[in-house]
């Protein structure tokens, strides 16, 4: 947790005040009058202005403060250079989000101008643009995690795995099929696939039949229910075959129910082809020594399965 | 026993694929997971099922030849992936029943 903060902070407080101010400044030159200050703050609803000089470098500020006080003493005809406050606090072109953070916390101002290396005034920021831009940043960041929430959200689904709890670098796998298509015609590409690359590996045809016909019924589910693209993973290891298949789908609401015999939620077309019959985790189940199945609606279905390599060819 | 055997017995036209092979065992099933939770290779299996999947599989369980019965047919895409994967297909106008028991008479084994 302290880690994700460290990075968010470091993602924000690194930002430049330039993405941060507002750059197009409304400002007045010392031989205005109060009185016209008073109307440009009116007129543009701000709450101070700067005073430049002819070549734009800062020489005061004026806020609506010191306006009330021209009003109370009497003064509001007076000439801007006399009552402006001269010490002007500034933001620099080079400063960050936390320099103006920090520079908010010292000074109770609502406002800071940025001014560049020869004190010309290039931006101003108050805490309206603070607000702003890290809405702005937020939405990015935002937008950014969108495209990886399923990565970011469940980590558990799509980097680790179900039954050994291992970290899979699935890019180490030794078969790797993309189930990319969403015609129920061509399900059990992959799986007879795999069968055939088991088989030029050398695993025994027993041991592939297993593994293929439950990776046949994995990937016809990818196909018939997720409404989504998927991909099979497969790691060969020397007393097992590992497989595991996932979709980024909708997902199953029920796990428990979905895997009961005889269950299906498979449409009439489906069925009227052979499928749907409810068989698909009947079958994963009987021909793997191990089956995992994690879903959530929304967010795809994960099917894990262990297969014991037997000379024999039990089960 | 010899396909070519069956096929002559129970005047079975053949579709595509090689029938001078052996088959000890048969299955019988429209259901695609039911088939292949319970084919056993080296089968001959008996549907009405003519889907291209059917083909898929077959490759899978180890079916070597499909009788497709009542007189229905293969699409082409059936008969083209079957030849591609080696799979005999057959077919009758006779029904799932008559074949079976005429297979199991015959000696195929369940």
């Amino acid at each position: 947790m302290e880690k994700v903060l460290d990075r968010v902070q470091s993602f924000f407080l690194d930002m430049p005040v330039v993405e941060v101010m507002n750059p197009n400044v409304i400002s007045v030159h010392p031989d205005r009058t109060l009185r016209q200050v008073k109307e440009i703050l009116r007129i543009k609803r701000i709450s101070g202005v700067p005073v430049v000089d002819h070549e734009r470098k800062i020489v005061g500020i004026v806020s609506i403060e010191d306006i009330i006080k021209a009003l109370e003493g009497g003064y509001i005809d007076g000439k801007v250079q006399d009552h402006m406050t001269k010490d002007v606090v500034c933001l620099k072109t080079s400063d960050t989000l936390k320099e103006v953070i920090e520079t908010f916390e010292k000074y109770s101002y609502g406002r800071f101008p940025v001014v560049d290396e020869n004190k010309k005034v290039v931006g101003i920021v108050t805490k309206n643009d603070v607000m702003m831009a890290l809405l702005a940043k937020l939405g990015l960041v935002y937008l950014h995690d969108e495209r990886r929430k399923e990565v970011l959200e469940s980590p558990e689904y799509f980097g680790r795995s179900l039954i050994t709890g291992e970290r899979l670098d699935k890019t180490g796998a030794d078969f790797f099929f993309p189930i990319d298509y969403y015609d129920i015609n061509l399900a059990g590409v992959g799986a007879s696939k795999l069968r055939q690359f088991l088989l030029s590996k050398g695993v025994d045809p027993e041991t592939a039949r297993r593994v293929a016909i439950a990776t046949y019924e994995a990937e016809t589910n990818v196909v018939i229910h997720s409404g989504s693209t998927g991909a099979i993973y497969c790691f060969i290891k020397p007393d097992s075959i590992f497989v595991r298949v996932e979709d980024t789908g909708k997902g199953i609401d029920n796990v428990e129910l979905a895997m009961k015999e005889g269950y299906s939620t498979a449409p009439d077309y489906v069925r009227e082809l052979g499928f749907g019959a409810g068989m698909g985790f009947t079958n994963m189940k009987r021909c793997s020594d191990n089956l995992m199945v994690v879903s959530k609606v929304g967010a795809g279905v994960v099917v894990e399965m262990e297969f014991r390599r037997s000379k024999e060819g039990s089960k | 026993m010899k396909l070519s055997e069956i096929v002559k017995a129970l005047n079975l036209e053949v579709c595509c694929g090689n029938y001078e092979i052996d088959v000890q065992y048969g299955c019988v099933g429209d259901l695609l997971s039911e088939v292949m939770a319970h084919a056993k290779a080296n089968s001959i299996w008996v549907t009405v099922q003519s889907h291209v999947n059917i083909v898929a599989v077959s490759v899978i369980t180890g079916i070597r030849a499909i009788v497709l019965c009542n007189a229905h047919s293969f699409s082409s895409e059936t008969i083209e992936k079957a030849k591609a994967e080696g799979i005999c297909l057959l077919r009758s106008d006779k029904s799932p029943f008559e074949i079976v028991g005429r297979l199991y008479g015959m000696g195929i084994e369940p």
